[in-house]
């Protein structure tokens, strides 16, 4: 398989956005047409060529050497093929995500994956705020499929979420699924204060929670035919990165009551 | 009309005629597979003909824990119809009032396809404003709120028009208890065949019917052919010594399916039928006017 690679020349100083850099985007583009791309504007412009090495031919790879956080919107509307990003990265990565597979080798900075609609990202490190959420305009945060954060995940993850799966080795930080919409935010390492303020519908797994909002409804012990649907269908789509299957019986408390309350948040433990 | 002697079994040089058919597939769940089957027997049952059940159903196969999107074990339900417009409400009242209710149930769609129809348009209103749904990935499972936990139904399901009604095997003989055992062994041949269904009772129809009838108002009788009472009294097609004659009907989600389902009960009977009574295997057919798919015995021998 051809992999197109982009060294990084230097450690970057400014921001940097890389929205350009994803497969088809670059598709039928020779390399030095790939150097001559703008990625900033302005008094201080630079092409790819300024900041990258590039080197190989573009099949359905891209290989990032390096990382920082100046380097934004790293595969942003990413719709099929792989980009490796070996280093961390600043904001936006993945948003609008339609198909194919981020991965990104570091920590993630804030919006990771927001408004992505399907594809699948994979951060090893840690991801910073409003992972899955709204920037302002947005009307809804993801909108599909599926992230994988090995580490912690910052505040208000999945703001105003519809649909899709973060998964999260670690922990996720205060007032994760707030406005919350649809779709799952599970953890393998719990959750952090007042989870799911005006979580409307949609569903927040994981073995604890700092603080519950009194705005949630314990429901007791459940064991609901859909955590075997949610567990085979992550084993499905993420293979050796999936979560541990989910116990046969949960705890549930249902919120946010200061809305529709349609929402859930799962105690595995 | 010539016939072919295989192991002692006569095979008529006839064919099948079956019908085009709106089909389409679930799975359906459970805790256990007792009770996965108990409610695909009760949602499949009352459905041996379009004429007067509205939809022909049969269980297609069980499934393993590991073929089904809840991990438990299941049964794949096959249900045809007329049309699509016929499906609908079979589908809402079977779906409504035999698995829902059922212990333990879930319901999911069973046939890929690029048509679809929905599953849980009616049913997941029984949750009266509690139902929520949960998409992941393409597909989009509905959550009702039930008394021993949750009801999970599937948004849509597959359908597909290219199906196919009425493949059929015509089974004589001259020992009814013989004949019986011989169509039954056929009948669980044809059952490891996937994609079809044999809808009639325990797969099999004593009763085959002729189009129209002396009576006003009824659009079939008996076969009076192949009734061995009347053979003295009728234009037979039985022949001297048979004593009665069985009928294996085959619904099937393509035509392909269909015919591998008729070969191989055809090759079960050729195999074991002579020693149990049997002597002649023909097909049902209307001359060839009605039905677009004709299944010609002789193409169908082992």
């Amino acid at each position: 398989m051809s992999t197109l690679s982009f060294t990084l020349r230097q450690a970057p100083t400014q921001p940097i956005n890389l929205s350009a850099l994803i497969p088809s985007k670059l598709a039928g583009l020779s390399l030095g047409d790939i150097e001559a791309l703008p990625l900033v504007d302005g008094p201080n412009a630079l092409q790819v060529g300024d900041v990258f090495a590039v080197s190989g031919s573009l099949g359905e790879t891209i290989a990032i050497s390096g990382g920082s956080s100046f380097l934004d919107h790293v595969g942003e509307g990413l719709d099929q093929g792989t980009i490796i990003v070996e280093g961390k990265v600043g904001n936006h990565a993945g948003r609008g995500i339609k198909g194919g597979k981020l991965e990104i080798g570091g920590d993630a900075g804030a919006y990771l994956a927001s408004t992505a609609k399907g594809g699948i990202v994979h951060v090893k490190g840690s991801a910073g705020d409003f992972l899955g959420g709204t920037r302002p305009g947005d009307r809804f945060g993801m909108l599909g499929g599926t992230v994988v954060v090995e580490g912690n995940v910052g505040q208000r993850a999945g703001e105003r979420m519809r649909r899709g799966v973060v998964v999260a080795r670690g922990k996720f930080g205060p007032a994760a699924g707030s406005r919350m919409v649809g779709g799952t935010l599970w953890t393998e390492a719990g959750f952090g204060a007042r989870p799911g303020p005006l979580l409307r519908r949609g569903t927040l797994i994981g073995p604890s929670v700092d603080e519950l909002l009194p705005t949630f409804a314990d429901c007791g012990r459940i064991d609901p035919v859909i955590l075997g649907i949610l567990s085979r269908y992550v084993a499905q789509t993420l293979g050796p990165l999936a979560p541990k299957p989910l116990p046969p019986l949960v705890r549930k408390f249902a919120g946010d009551r200061a809305t529709i309350g349609k929402g859930e948040i799962l105690l595995t433990a | 009309m010539s016939a072919i002697t295989r192991n002692g079994v006569t095979i008529d040089d006839t064919f099948a005629e079956a019908f085009g058919m709106s089909g389409l597939g679930l799975v359906i769940t459970a805790d256990t597979l007792k009770w996965a089957k108990i409610s695909a027997q009760v949602m499949t049952g009352f459905g041996t003909s379009v004429i007067g059940c509205g939809a022909e159903c049969g269980i297609d196969r069980e499934l393993s824990p590991s073929e089904t999107p809840d991990g438990r074990p299941g049964v794949r339900v096959l249900m045809f119809g007329f049309s699509p417009d016929a499906l609908k409400p079979q589908l809402l009242n079977r779906v409504g009032q035999c698995v829902l209710t059922s212990p333990g149930s879930a319901c999911y769609n069973g046939l890929d396809s690029p048509t679809k129809l929905g599953l849980a348009s009616g049913p997941r209103f029984f949750g009266d404003g509690w139902q929520t749904a949960k998409k992941l990935g393409k597909r989009r499972f509905w959550r009702v709120p039930v008394m021993d936990g949750e009801f999970v139904i599937e948004d849509k399901c597959g359908l597909t028009t290219e199906a196919v009604g009425g493949g059929n095997l015509l089974i004589l003989g001259r020992d009814r208890a013989g004949l019986l055992e011989a169509t039954e062994a056929a009948v669980d041949a044809i059952a490891k065949v996937d994609d079809v269904i044999t809808p009639f009772p325990g797969g099999i129809v004593r009763s085959g019917s002729k189009v129209g009838s002396k009576y006003k108002g009824a659009i079939a009788s008996t076969n009076d052919a192949f009734c061995p009472t009347l053979k003295g009294a009728v234009k037979t097609e039985c022949s001297p010594d048979t004593i009665a004659v069985l009928e294996i009907v085959i619904d099937g989600l393509t035509s392909k399916s269909v015919a591998e389902a008729m070969r191989v009960g055809l090759k079960t009977i050729i195999e074991t039928g002579a020693a149990k009574g049997v002597t002649r295997v023909s097909a049902g057919n209307y001359g060839g006017k009605l039905g677009q798919h004709h299944y010609h015995l002789k193409d169908l021998l082992p």
